[in-house]
């Protein structure tokens, strides 16, 4: 166990490729394809313009509000369009200009008026439907801390991998049964997913585009965030922050498994860290103990 | 009003080289020293986004023509390169172009002569200011030459990416020197330009007889007095961090220990730096808010409505910059009150837009080349307004934070509309500046390019960014989920090479015209501000001796009474009429109080 010593996060990735034979025969090529290949092989591409495939179970929220948004957004556009070509072809050089200060008392109600039509409607809209979205859903963390399915996750930051670290079975974090991952999120199929990141050097974004959500990891503070897969299935993992040379290769993949796949991959993968454990790497005991409550 | 025509000191007029056309007090001059200087970095600035461009089309292939600056690498784009590349592309575009051009240029040339006076407050200010920006300019071309390259951390500068951790090497401290420098620079002109609209306008030129061009310029001038200081501390605290040692902003495992506070920086960048995005719109919209009535013959619908919602942006501008700051960990109630200010922008908003639209209509509307610009303005800042919608709520923003549709709204907004703003300025007052006319049809041919392939490219930007694109990626195509956005990116690119290139025809037309124009009249446009009825073309040295008196505003056209009295359609801002031939109508356009 000597070779622990050096990189327990690299260590970590190799016993878990060592130790997939118990998981079911799919895994089990997942697993062989992803020694032979970078892990993103198995994300499927999208196709066509507008949002990537949604897979959460509140993004459809957002895309509704951008969605409606755009309605609005076009027909406010295409009115001004329409206006400017009707003016400048038909009010052209020989048109009589018609002298108005636009000042009397009905114009400017007129104009108070469309203004407030519109901000009440366009951004009433957005305003109402952020609000209770926030409250209700994307920064609603009393309902996942109450959710006894919850799965609660680390996330070390740093230039340009993403660690993630699992309590284990003890619940506790930073302890000798945690997981830790590199650039390979696990979560189990329709569970809230609660993270809480942080960066080691420069701040990072991590960014979940399929499931519509981002937080930045600020190196010296811990932001949260949440999200819940709705669909099984391999996606794309971003840095959303410019970080430096190498940004557009912090990538990392997000696993969708079957609640049954994810627990036996837990077992294996703690007991292979309590194995693997050093109390003298230091480096490796990035996490922190966990607070529900902010 | 007794203070508002005091005129500054007179000297005689400089007869030697130097004094004339480098170290001039004369704010025509400085003005010209300013357009030429954000001109050549408007150009090194467009070539730093066409290298962009050919990175997002063919990552990593051989880049044509400019690739000759890149021999180190063969000629290809490294990532290193690349975070340079667009790093320099934002900072020199916004400090080193739009700023000169806009602030520099068109607020030297037509604060003293729109309202009447015979130079700037304080010349001397005046000519330090350039010459300042001027050192700048330097530090700023040199970090190009130092090891390890230019800045690197983005034109946003976050730090702990923008300190030694992030970036090292002399190049990304030059830069933020050249920004601490170049702010002290904008600043000595704010001053300048805050003072001489409070006290050197000719007697009757009120406040609600101003040109829209100057209310859009001193409230810019605000703004900067008040924000670019705060862009000044950010800066200087940065550069402590990089070179001796402090960690205002460092914290978590890179620092050695205590640790500041990376987010502190974000507040203190964006406390100015949103001020800064309507710093650099508020020109263009004063602008095209003259050019629109001027082209339209019409006077300016509400003008007190548009001075109200400019003022009214001025000061939301200054509430709202959390907006950029959403998904940093912001406290929600924060988040959330961010987002109520931001949304309330609309409001003034609708209101300019309601106002312009309502110039065009019942108009005897001219496409000349400075209206097309500026209704072409009006069009990119509609397409840019409206995507902002998605970025100011927090919901929605969750999502497209950090991905190019912030890109496309940003450049619709800042670029765009201060691009065809800048121009509208440039084509309508150069026959004042230099005398001669600018090529209308080359003019034309510039504006319908310029206007279709910008708005080409920045939409092209926002189904990037709605598809899920983030910002900054050297090479987007590593990600899965982008891999279909090839052909989409590579249209975008094929579109801002064929913006590159039609600017061609303004260098053409700017340099045949500068050379062998045709001369220009007193008042080719036939409108009735100060310095179209008063001076020749160009002004004189101090331009107006004795200081007029202004009796109207700057947007008297088509009064149906004076023009059966005078014979033409416009009346001249410091005209005075035969009390017969004036009646009651002279006086609501005054400031179109009444109508």
């Amino acid at each position: 166990m000597q070779a622990l010593k050096f990189n327990s996060f690299i260590c970590l990735r190799w016993s878990s490729q060592r130790l997939t034979s118990p998981i079911p025969v799919r895994l089990v090529a997942l697993a062989l394809v992803s020694q032979a290949l970078p892990a993103a092989a198995a994300v499927k591409p999208e196709s066509g313009f507008g949002l990537p495939h949604d897979v959460s179970q509140n993004g459809h929220l957002i895309d509704w509000l951008m969605n409606i948004t755009h309605v609005f957004n076009i027909i406010l556009f295409v009115i001004m369009c329409a206006w400017m070509a009707i003016a400048v072809v038909k009010h052209n050089r020989n048109y009589p200009a018609h002298y108005d200060h636009g000042s009397s008392k009905h114009s400017v109600t007129v104009a108070l008026a469309i203004s407030a039509v519109i901000f009440f409607i366009v951004d009433g809209n957005l305003f109402v439907n952020a609000i209770s979205d926030l409250d209700k859903e994307f920064w609603n963390f009393d309902k996942v801390a109450a959710d006894p399915k919850t799965v609660r996750l680390e996330i070390n930051a740093h230039q340009w991998a993403w660690d993630a670290r699992y309590a284990g079975p003890d619940g506790k974090f930073n302890t000798e049964d945690d997981i830790v991952t590199w650039n390979d999120i696990k979560v189990p199929l329709g569970t809230p997913i609660y993270v809480q990141l942080t960066a080691t050097d420069v701040i990072h974004s991590f960014y979940l585009p399929n499931l519509r959500v981002k937080m930045d990891a600020v190196p010296g503070q811990i932001n949260r965030m949440w999200f819940q897969a709705k669909e099984l299935g391999e996606y794309d993992i971003g840095c959303a922050q410019h970080c430096g040379t190498h940004h557009y290769k912090m990538k990392a993949q997000l696993t969708v498994l079957p609640v049954d796949q994810y627990n036996q991959w837990q077992q294996l993968m703690s007991k292979n860290a309590q194995r693997g454990y050093d109390p003298d790497d230091k480096t490796a005991h990035w996490g922190w103990e966990w607070k529900e409550v902010y | 009003m007794d203070h508002a025509a005091h005129p500054v000191d007179v000297h005689p007029e400089p007869t030697t080289f130097i004094r004339k056309y480098i170290f001039s007090t004369d704010h025509k001059v400085i003005a010209k020293q300013f357009l030429f200087a954000g001109l050549v970095f408007l150009a090194v600035g467009g070539a730093l986004a066409m290298m962009i461009r050919w990175q997002w089309a063919y990552p990593g292939t051989r880049v044509p023509v400019f690739g000759m600056f890149l021999h180190r690498s063969g000629g290809i784009i490294t990532p290193a390169t690349y975070q340079s590349i667009f790093t320099m592309h934002g900072l020199i575009m916004i400090f080193f172009a739009i700023t000169p051009i806009l602030i520099g240029c068109f607020g030297n040339f037509t604060i003293p002569l729109m309202i009447g006076a015979q130079d700037m407050a304080f010349p001397k200010l005046n000519m330090l200011s350039f010459w300042t920006f001027v050192l700048s300019l330097i530090l700023i071309t040199a970090s190009f030459f130092v090891q390890l390259g230019t800045a690197a951390a983005g034109w946003t500068t976050y730090a702990p990416l923008s300190t030694n951790i992030g970036t090292p090497g002399l190049g990304q401290t030059l830069v933020v020197a050249a920004i601490f420098v170049t702010g002290a620079a904008t600043i000595m002109g704010a001053i300048n330009y805050v003072t001489t609209v409070i006290r050197l306008r000719a007697p009757g030129m009120t406040y609600m007889r101003m040109p829209l061009t100057v209310w859009g310029l001193w409230l810019t001038a605000i703004l900067n007095v008040l924000f670019v200081p705060v862009l000044g501390a950010a800066a200087l605290l940065l550069t402590l961090d990089r070179a001796f040692g402090t960690q205002f902003f460092i914290a978590g495992a890179a620092a050695v220990k205590g640790g500041g506070d990376p987010i502190l920086f974000q507040h203190l960048f964006w406390i100015f730096g949103h001020p800064e995005v309507y710093i650099l719109i508020l020109p263009a919209w004063g602008i095209i808010s003259d050019v629109i009535p001027f082209f339209a013959r019409k006077p300016a619908y509400w003008y007190k409505g548009s001075v109200l919602a400019m003022v009214a942006i001025t000061i939301l501008s200054a509430v709202v910059y959390g907006h950029h700051m959403f998904v940093t960990g912001m406290n929600p109630l924060l988040g959330k009150g961010f987002m109520v200010l931001t949304l309330i922008i609309s409001v003034p908003a609708e209101i300019l837009f309601l106002n312009w639209l309502h110039t065009i209509w019942k108009g005897s509307n001219r496409l000349t080349s400075p209206m097309l610009f500026a209704l072409g303005t009006v069009f990119v800042f509609g397409l840019g307004g409206l995507t902002g919608l998605y970025l100011g709520t927090i919901a929605t923003d969750l999502y497209l934070h950090d991905t190019m549709w912030v890109v496309g709204h940003f450049h619709l907004t800042m670029a765009a509309a201060a691009f065809l703003g800048s121009f509208c300025g440039i084509y309508f007052w150069f026959p004042k500046m230099f005398g001669r006319q600018m090529h209308e049809g080359l003019a034309k041919a510039h504006f319908w390019t310029s206007a279709i392939f910008i708005t080409l490219v920045f939409c092209g930007q926002l189904l990037a960014g709605f598809a899920g694109q983030q910002r900054r990626l050297y090479d987007p195509y590593q990600y899965t989920f982008l891999k279909h956005l090839l052909p989409l990116n590579q249209w975008t690119s094929y579109f801002a090479f064929a913006l590159g290139f039609s600017q061609f025809l303004f260098v053409i037309n700017f340099i045949r015209s500068l050379a062998v124009g045709e001369k220009a009249e007193r008042n080719p446009w036939q409108i009735g501000t100060l310095e179209w009825t008063l001076c020749p073309s160009p002004p004189e040295h101090y331009n107006y001796s004795p200081i007029p008196t202004v009796y109207r505003g700057p947007h008297e056209f088509n009064n149906p009474e004076l023009n059966k009295a005078l014979g033409r359609d416009w009346v001249g801002q410091a005209e005075q009429l035969p009390p017969a031939m004036a009646p009651a109508s002279a006086k609501p356009a005054a400031g179109g109080a009444k109508s």
